[in-house]
C-alpha cells in the first residue's frame, strides 16, 4: 500500500442546531489521500467537506472514526505533523485591523519561522507592494493570496485547500490553479476541495468524491471518469424514429437531442453505428461525448438519491 | 508557551484598543491627579474672606445663645425614645473655631489610600475592556481558527492568550499608580501636610500598589477568559456592565448583607487590606417599635483573597474547558 497523507476511517460528526435539531454533516468517511500530486475532494454544498478538513485540522471535534496525517494518528499527534500542514478553510481569516504583513510576522513567529521567510512568502504571492495595508482593506483574491502566503511560511509537505476559488475571478482561478499545480509538481501533496467538476478535473491527479457525508468513489481520475459509466455518443441520423427503435432495443436509452440523437449506454461508440448499418440506416455524423467528472458526480450522487 | 506568550504581548501592544485605551487611562489619571490638587489647595483670598465672615457669624450666634441651646437640649433628653444617644453628645454645643470654617489641611497618608483605591477600580475596568477584546475580536473575526492550525495545542494557546494580557498589564498599572502616587506625595508636599508619612506609610502605600497591580492583571486576564466565552467584546462588555449595575449595585443595595459575597466589598478588602462596611439590622426595639440600625462591620483581607482568588481560579478553568472543547467552526 502506497505511503498515505491523509487517511480516515469511519469518521462521523452531528452538529446539534441552536433548536436542538441533529445535522450528520459526515456519516462514516473513509478518505484517502496518497502522498504526493493534488488530490480533489468533490461534493456538492453541504456534502460535509469543510468539516471533514476541520475535523483533520483539530479545529472540530470528531464524534467517531479515525484519522491519521502522515501515519500519525490526528487530533491526538497533530501537534507533531502541524508544522507540516498548511490549511485555508473557508474564507481567509486573519486579524482585519492588521497588516498583511503583521498578521505574517505573528505567525511566522508563533512557529519560530524567521522573520525574513514573512517577505519571502509575501514576494511570492505577489503581495509584496501591499503587505503594509490593513487585512481589512484586501479584496478577495489579495486576502486568498496571502492565506497562501501564510500556508507557505511552514513549507509544508501537505496543503489543505478549502474551496479556494470561490469568488475569483478567471484571472485568480486560473494563478490559484497553477499555484496548486506548481505544489503538486514539487512533490507536495495538495488536497482542494470543490464542488466546482471542472476546477478539479484540470487540475488533480485523484479524486475523492463525496455526498451526504459519505465516500462514493474515489482513484485517479481517469479511474473514476472511465469506470464510472458507458459512453455518450451523439448521432446524426435521417430516421430517428427507426434508429431509436433499433437502439433501445439493444439495451441503450435514447434521447432526441436538436437534430442530434443522444445514446447513452453503448459499450463502444462503434456498436452504433454498426447496429445502424445493420438495418440500413446510415450515420452521417458521430460525435462521442466526453463522460466528464460532471456527469459521474452527477449519476453517483442521483445513486444515492441526493 | 513562553514564545506564543512572547507573540501574544506584542499582538496586544500593536492593538489600537490597547493604544487608546491605555492613553485614555493616563489622561485620567493627570485629572486625577489635578482633583488631588485642588482638594489640596488652599483657599483663594475670597473664599478664605467668606469663611471668616462665616465664622464670625457662628460664633456670635454660639456667644448669644449656645448656653441657651445646651440647658433646652438637655431638658429636652428626657423625652427621647429608647435607646437614649448619650447626653453629652446630643447637647455638645461647642465654641466653633475658624478651622471649623476654612478648609482643613489634606493629610498624605490618610487619603492616598483611598485614591490608590480609587484609580486601581480604573485600571481594573480598562485591563477587563482591552483583555475581552483581545481574545473576543479573535473569535468574532475567525480568526483564531487560522491560529489554531498553527498552534493546535489548545491550551497552550489560551494560556498564552490569558498570560500576555496579565504580563501585558503589570507595567501599565505600576506606571500608573506610581505616577499618581509620587504626584500625589508632590503636590500635598507643597499645599497640604505630609509630615506624617513614616517609612512605615509608605510601605502600606506600596502594598496596597502592588495588591493593585496584581488585580489588574488578574482582570486583563478574566476579560480574556470572558470573552472567549462569549465570543465578541461587545458581548463580554455588555455582561460586565450589566452584572455591574445589577447585582453589584442593585441587588447589593437591596440585600447589604449580600455585600460580602460579591465582588466589590472583597476588592476593597484585598487592596485596603481590610475593609468596612454597613448592614441595616432591623428589628423589634424595647419598646415593641421596629427600628433599623446602620451596623458597621469589617471584611478581612484574607476573606477577599480567598475569594478572587477562587472567582479567578474558577473563571480560569472554565475558559480553558470549555475553550479545550469548543468546535472551531467560524
Ligand atoms: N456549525 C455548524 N452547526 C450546525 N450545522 C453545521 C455547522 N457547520 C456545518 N453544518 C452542517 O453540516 C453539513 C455539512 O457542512 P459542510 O460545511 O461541511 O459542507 P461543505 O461540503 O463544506 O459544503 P460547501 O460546499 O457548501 O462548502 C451541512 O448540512 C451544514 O449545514
Ligand atoms: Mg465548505
Amino acid at each position: 500500500m502506497p505511503e498515505l497523507a491523509i487517511c480516515t476511517r469511519g469518521l462521523r460528526k452531528t452538529y446539534r442546531t441552536r433548536r436542538g435539531r441533529r445535522i450528520v454533516a459526515v456519516q462514516g468517511l473513509d478518505l484517502d489521500v496518497p502522498v504526493g500530486g493534488v488530490h480533489g475532494f468533490l461534493g456538492p454544498n453541504g456534502s460535509g467537506k469543510t468539516t471533514s478538513i476541520r475535523m483533520l485540522l483539530g479545529l472540530v471535534r470528531a464524534d467517531a472514526g479515525s484519522m491519521t496525517v502522515f501515519g500519525r494518528p490526528v487530533p491526538v499527534r497533530l501537534p507533531e505533523v502541524v508544522g507540516r500542514i498548511g490549511a485555508i478553510v473557508e474564507s481567509p481569516k486573519f486579524f482585519p485591523a492588521f497588516s498583511g504583513r503583521k498578521n505574517l510576522e505573528l505567525l511566522a513567529e508563533a512557529i519560530g519561522a524567521p522573520r525574513s521567510r514573512v517577505g519571502e512568502v509575501l514576494e511570492q504571492t505577489s503581495l509584496g507592494d501591499r503587505g503594509r495595508d490593513r487585512f481589512r482593506t484586501y479584496s478577495l483574491g489579495m486576502k486568498q493570496r496571502l492565506a497562501i502566503a501564510a500556508t507557505l511560511l511552514k513549507e509544508p509537505d501537505l496543503l489543505i485547500f478549502d474551496e479556494p476559488t470561490n469568488g475569483l475571478d478567471p484571472a485568480g482561478i486560473r494563478e490559484i490553479r497553477e499555484t496548486m499545480r506548481g505544489l503538486g509538481d514539487q512533490g507536495r501533496t495538495v488536497l482542494v476541495s470543490s464542488h466546482i467538476l471542472a476546477e478539479v478535473e484540470q487540475v488533480a491527479d485523484t479524486v475523492s468524491i463525496i455526498g451526504h457525508g459519505r465516500l462514493l468513489a474515489s482513484g485517479s481520475v481517469a479511474e473514476v471518469i472511465g469506470g464510472g459509466t458507458a459512453a455518450t455518443v451523439k448521432v446524426a441520423v435521417d430516421n430517428h424514429e427507426a434508429a431509436a427503435r433499433i437502439l433501445t432495443a439493444a439495451g441503450m436509452t435514447v434521447r432526441p437531442d436538436g437534430r442530434y440523437l443522444l445514446v447513452d449506454g453503448a459499450e463502444h461508440p462503434a456498436d452504433v453505428t454498426r447496429r445502424l448499418a445493420h438495418q440500413e440506416l446510415y450515420v452521417s455524423e458521430l460525435i462521442p461525448v466526453r463522460a466528464g467528472l460532471e456527469s459521474v458526480f452527477l449519476e453517483l450522487t442521483a445513486e444515492e438519491g441526493l | 508557551m513562553l514564545r506564543l506568550t512572547g507573540v501574544e504581548l506584542r499582538r496586544l501592544a500593536a492593538r489600537r484598543l490597547t493604544v487608546v485605551g491605555v492613553l485614555g487611562v493616563l489622561v485620567i489619571t493627570a485629572l486625577l491627579l489635578v482633583v488631588v490638587w485642588n482638594d489640596a489647595r488652599p483657599l483663594s483670598a475670597e473664599e478664605q474672606r467668606s469663611a471668616q465672615l462665616q465664622y464670625e457669624a457662628a460664633h456670635a450666634y454660639w456667644v448669644e445663645n449656645g448656653e441657651e441651646d445646651r440647658r433646652r437640649c438637655e431638658a429636652d433628653w428626657d423625652k427621647q425614645p429608647d435607646p437614649k444617644p448619650a447626653k453629652e453628645e446630643l447637647c455638645n454645643f461647642r465654641e466653633p473655631t475658624v478651622d471649623d470654617f476654612g478648609k482643613p489641611r489634606v493629610v498624605f497618608a490618610e487619603t492616598t489610600p483611598d485614591r490608590l483605591l480609587g484609580a486601581s477600580y480604573l485600571l481594573v475596568f480598562a485591563a477587563f475592556l482591552i483583555g475581552a477584546s483581545f481574545v473576543g475580536a479573535e473569535f468574532s473575526t475567525g480568526a483564531i481558527g487560522n491560529w489554531l492550525t498553527f498552534e493546535p495545542r489548545r491550551l497552550r494557546v489560551y494560556g498564552s492568550k490569558l498570560l500576555a494580557a496579565a504580563l501585558g498589564f503589570v507595567p501599565v498599572a505600576g506606571v500608573v499608580l506610581s505616577i499618581l502616587l509620587l504626584g500625589t506625595y508632590l503636590i500635598i508636599g507643597r499645599l497640604g501636610d505630609t509630615s506624617g508619612t513614616t517609612a512605615e506609610v509608605w510601605g502600606d502605600l506600596t502594598a496596597i500598589g502592588g495588591r493593585a497591580v496584581l488585580l489588574v492583571a488578574i482582570g486583563a486576564a478574566l476579560g480574556g477568559v470572558v470573552g472567549l466565552l462569549l465570543r465578541h467584546t461587545a458581548a463580554a462588555i455588555g455582561v460586565a456592565m450589566g452584572y455591574l449595575v445589577l447585582i453589584e449595585g442593585v441587588f447589593a443595595g437591596f440585600l447589604n448583607s449580600a455585600q460580602p459575597w460579591l465582588v466589590k466589598l472583597n476588592f476593597d478588602a484585598f487592596v485596603r487590606h481590610d475593609t468596612t462596611y454597613y448592614v441595616n439590622e432591623c428589628g423589634g426595639g424595647d419598646g415593641g417599635n421596629y427600628v433599623c440600625n446602620s451596623i458597621e462591620k469589617t471584611l478581612s483581607f484574607e476573606h477577599g483573597a480567598w475569594y478572587l482568588g477562587i472567582v479567578a481560579v474558577v473563571l480560569v478553568l472554565l475558559g480553558g474547558a470549555v475553550f479545550h472543547r469548543r468546535d472551531v467552526n467560524s
